[in-house]
């Protein structure tokens, strides 16, 4: 264990600083691409309630699809095979690339997560908006978003988490995050085991609060709360 | 867009049948990993809701860090981090270690769920008629437990199965892996599309069923309440 530790003696300034830094760019490519399944995800839940087959069936398509396949295979499409079939329009660099795949397959479980969250409401709830004279859109916004939120909140916390553990993939196709930034530091310094315990401290200090949140807010948000 | 579909047609013969050994590989791995899962995490939770504190934070301490890290990290600690300190596995086993000791503590915290579940007095009920603790968990909680495990276990199967894709990156020959290495090896650059989407296929394949089934127990907990 002491040998173990000796090891860092050389590398552990530089290495904190290096994966600082490589953490930011983890938590940046988090934070947007959390946004952008927030994004796709809430069009894909609210899209079923307009009622148009068509679309209906086109939103099941796109959630059966990306809750069933990997991210990697996504980002390969994205990343890879784009460019490969020669549609140069759609070469993006590594980082955009991850956002997307992260963003598109994250919308799918978003999407899911919201549509229960409105479904949990009472359906007297929609009623009683609309019989005011609210139209759906308003009734949507002002009286169910709100309270769903709530019931929305912990899984969504939960798919935070999850997200930020998913950014790791994309050190596969490149994209510049922690993952990466430590497989270099792995190989040019030939102490693997010291870089990838040392990125775990990291990828840990990171969910760590994210995890706590989840536990806070699945007691805050269950008080009171009639399930089933 | 019909010249990407009759490429696929032409290409089929070539992809399939590698594919389709890789697939074989990915659902050994995931069985694999699933069964030390199983095994491991029956441990976790019986440690986690041990009243004995130097068993209870141990357990609660390895849940914590392996669902606060990501899986690529703990596979890369298994196998690059263990042969650098003289401990050697091939990409398989690693991969199977590693998912496996990723999985127990999921499938810790759904038996943990679940064992809770039950209600207190169901064992307080089995002690007081003279069974031990251990006899108590074995014929009165455990099997009532098993129901609500269940359908979460399932889910966590479905997760598995997406997991195994990040073995590719220590050359473990599953799906994801032995894909690229066809498009680089045989330069079919110009139909990665079509062999990264027979890929999805695959792993719909394996996810959509365990899906199914998932739902089915979902209903059936119902049913058995």
């Amino acid at each position: 264990m002491i040998d173990f530790l000796r090891g860092y003696e050389d590398y552990l300034g530089g290495w904190l600083w290096e994966m600082g830094i490589a953490s930011l760019a983890t938590l940046q490519l988090m934070f947007v691409s959390f946004w952008l399944a927030c994004a796709i995800g809430m069009v894909a839940a609210l899209i079923p309630m307009a009622r148009i087959k068509s679309l209906n069936l086109l939103v099941k398509l796109y959630i059966g699809f990306f809750r069933g396949v990997p991210v990697l295979v996504i980002l390969y499409w994205i990343y890879f095979a784009l460019p490969e079939m020669g549609y140069e329009v759609l070469v993006v660099s590594s980082y955009t690339a991850a956002i997307l795949g992260l963003g598109i397959h994250g919308g799918a479980f978003l999407a899911e997560i919201f549509r229960s969250g409105i479904e949990s409401l009472h359906k007297g709830q929609m009623e009683a908006a609309l019989s005011l004279g609210m139209t759906p859109a308003k009734a949507m916004a002002y009286i169910v978003l709100p309270q769903a939120i709530r019931v929305v909140l912990p899984p969504i916390a939960n798919f935070a988490v999850g997200l930020l553990k998913e950014t790791a993939l994309c050190s596969i196709i490149a994209a510049p995050e922690l993952m990466l930034r430590a497989k270099d530091l792995a190989s040019s310094s030939f102490l693997p085991m010291h870089a990838f315990v040392m990125a775990a401290v990291f990828y840990y200090i990171m969910s760590f609060p994210l995890m706590r949140a989840v536990e806070y807010l699945e007691v805050k948000m269950g008080k009171g709360l009639r399930t089933g | 867009m019909p010249e990407f579909w009759i490429k696929m047609w032409e290409w089929w013969p070539e992809i399939f049948p590698v594919l389709l050994r890789a697939t074989a590989m990915t659902v050994q791995v995931m069985i694999g990993a699933l069964i030390v899962a199983l095994i491991l995490g029956m441990a976790v939770a019986l440690m986690r809701i041990s009243t004995f504190k130097l068993l209870r934070y141990p357990a609660l301490f390895y849940t914590d860090v392996m669902r606060g890290t990501p899986a690529l990290v703990q596979i890369f600690i298994i196998y690059f981090g263990l042969s650098d300190l003289g401990i050697e596995f091939d990409p398989v086993s690693a991969a199977i270690i590693g998912l496996g000791m990723n999985g127990a503590a999921y499938v810790g915290e759904i038996y943990r769920a679940g064992i809770e579940a039950i209600h207190r007095g169901q064992v307080e009920a089995a002690l007081s008629l003279g069974m031990t603790p251990v006899r108590a968990m074995r014929y009165i909680i455990l099997p009532q437990a098993l129901r609500l495990m269940l359908p979460p276990l399932c889910n966590y199967a479905i997760l598995l199965v997406k997991d195994t894709a990040i073995i590719s990156t220590i050359a473990a020959p599953e799906i994801m892996f032995e894909a690229r290495r066809l498009v680089q090896a045989t330069f079919m650059y110009s139909i990665s599309g079509q062999i990264y989407l027979i890929c999805a296929g695959f792993y719909l394949a394996l996810t959509l069923p365990l899906s199914q089934v998932a739902k089915r127990l979902e209903k059936a907990k119902e049913r058995w309440r």
